[in-house]
């Protein structure tokens, strides 16, 4: 299958700190790549990076052969790839359905009809279609995470989907529902997700293919039953003693 | 002496320059909500809006089409504002800047410096007064100048129309969902900076239309502003920072206390009335009557 998403050489150093080195990794056109690595590996330094909230300080990012290094993140959007935040970001004093429409502001008013109708379509697969105009801030945190994954479904164009922890701290339903969202648009729609979660059972059940991140490298990447018994993953997770 | 007739006068009188006091402030907590930045130069936008309102009466319109330079002098604030965020306050997220409160605190002092001198500069130290031929109002029996009333009905039509411009449209809710959130709405793709310009334009212009408004009653010289940005100051301290509805409730009130006092008290304390309630304010609420600790949405 052809690549849609790969970093090459990607670096990011904050000062003195390298929080990631030279990671290389190729994600193909509907691959659900999980991302996984004990806390302080890099994680969600190398989600900012593909998503343009940090510029790297070497290496580049491209989405279908699409030089995305250095673009803001409003851009890296545009062209399909969108992500949510390990922090819910929702909008809390937007009603629900606002919330969902953000990816149609940029649009314009002709675009409103196709996003109301979108959003509509979302309410009711989330089952929030009775909370529609309710402030997010009055959502239960599961239900604010599941409205932060849907929210992405928004984007027309959105090719590339990143989730960072998008299962921390929910309840095992919504954990459900979330997992079905993302198992429907990878079918139907054929969309790439990138997930980074510490939940092994659910990335066991979702990913084709696991990377393994430890102090800012890819240490390994294959399936999660291949990677979980590799020395290099047992050393990342338990010392090197233990490898 | 107390009368109630003096009372609800001075009420009146509160109130009226209350409202405009809080466009001011508008302005100052509106910028401050989706840039995240204080604008110290709002007073000399405040200044070039009363400039733009004493010229455009004097020279073009007449005193008898005053009201269509209140809005003129609006749009020309904007512009200016416009023109002055991306070269000014744009690179505050574009470079790495890691300071950008600092940042925004010289450039905007510095632009203040400019703007002042600039004006002095240009129409030197006086004083002048587009005028006013609006007849006194009765309101009831109490007598109330013409040009205050005016001033203060044009400030609550500029008022709804920035609450409906929020509330009703497309370009509101990018502009309230920044405010909460300026990753979230990027990361939905939609361009942050091109909405920190709008909103600057805007929240000058709001200083600038309270510029406007006031010309014939504060009067318009260079250093105009400064009155009225210590009320914007005041009253963000008092409704609370990112606060609108603090704005426009601590704008009244201030308004309203300065009033009372300067008449029952001593008027020429007028000003410590108002920092006396803000020191109250801080002690009792320190986030203001509407604001909220450590705003992250």
């Amino acid at each position: 299958m052809a690549t849609l998403l790969e970093t090459e050489g990607l670096t990011k150093r904050f000062g003195g700190i390298t929080a990631t080195e030279d990671v290389s990794i190729s994600i193909a056109a509907g691959e659900i790549r999980g991302l996984i690595g004990p806390n302080g590996a890099g994680k969600t330094t190398l989600v900012n990076l593909i998503t343009g909230i940090y510029p790297p300080s070497a290496g580049e990012i491209r989405l279908a052969g699409e030089r995305l290094t250095g673009l803001p993140p409003h851009l890296v959007a545009r062209r399909g790839l969108l992500r949510t935040f390990q922090v819910c970001r929702l909008f809390g004093n937007l009603s629900v359905r606002e919330n969902l429409l953000l990816p149609y502001l940029a649009r314009g008013s002709a675009a409103l009809a196709e996003g109301s109708a979108r959003a509509r379509e979302l309410l009711e697969l989330t089952k929030l279609t009775r909370l529609a105009d309710a402030p997010a801030k009055e959502l239960s945190g599961g239900q604010r995470a599941l409205l932060q994954v849907a929210s992405g479904f928004m984007l027309p164009e959105l090719r590339c989907y990143v989730l960072d922890e998008p299962f921390a701290g929910i309840n095992p339903v919504i954990k459900e529902e979330i997992i079905e969202l993302i198992l429907e648009a990878n079918r139907s729609r054929g969309l790439t997700f990138v997930i980074v979660s510490h939940e092994m059972a659910i990335m066991r059940r979702l990913c084709h293919s696991i990377s393994v991140l430890a102090q800012g490298h890819v240490v390994s990447e294959g399936t999660l039953d291949e990677v979980a018994g590799r020395h290099e993953v047992i050393a990342a997770y338990l010392g090197k003693g233990w490898a | 002496m107390f009368t109630t007739e003096l009372f609800v006068q001075t009420l009146i009188a509160g109130v009226t320059i209350g409202v405009l006091y809080a466009l001011m402030a508008l302005g100052i907590t509106f910028i401050y909500s989706i840039v995240k930045m204080i604008n110290w130069a709002m007073g000399e936008f405040y200044m070039i809006g009363s400039y733009l309102q004493y010229m455009l009466v004097v020279s073009l319109l007449g005193p008898d089409l005053w009201y269509l330079a209140i809005p003129i002098a609006g749009l020309g604030v904007f512009i200016l504002g416009a023109i002055v965020e991306p070269i000014l306050i744009k690179p505050m997220f574009t470079r790495s800047i890691e300071r950008k409160d600092d940042y925004a605190t010289v450039v905007t002092i510095a632009l203040l410096l400019l703007l002042r001198n600039l004006a002095t500069g240009l129409g030197g130290p006086y004083q002048r007064t587009p005028g006013s031929n609006l007849p006194t109002v009765m309101l009831g029996p109490l007598p109330q100048s013409g040009a205050r009333v005016a001033a203060f009905v044009f400030a609550l039509v500029a008022i709804a129309l920035f609450y409906l411009l929020l509330r009703k449209t497309w370009f509101g809710l990018a502009l309230r969902a920044t405010a909460q959130s300026r990753v979230g709405v990027e990361t939905a793709g939609v361009n942050v900076l091109r909405l920190d310009q709008m909103a600057f334009g805007i929240g000058v212009a709001l200083a600038g239309i309270a510029g406007a408004l006031l010309a014939p009653v504060f009067l318009v010289f260079p250093t105009n502003g400064v009155v009225t940005t210590v009320k914007g100051f005041e009253i963000i301290v008092i409704g609370g920072l990112g606060s609108i509805p603090g704005a426009l409730i601590a704008g009244v009130l201030l308004g309203v206390v300065e009033s009372l006092g300067a008449a029952f008290i001593s008027s020429p304390y007028q000003n410590v009335y108002g920092f006396l309630l803000v020191i109250a304010i801080l002690l009792v609420r320190p986030t203001g009557l509407f604001g909220e600790r450590g705003r992250l949405v």
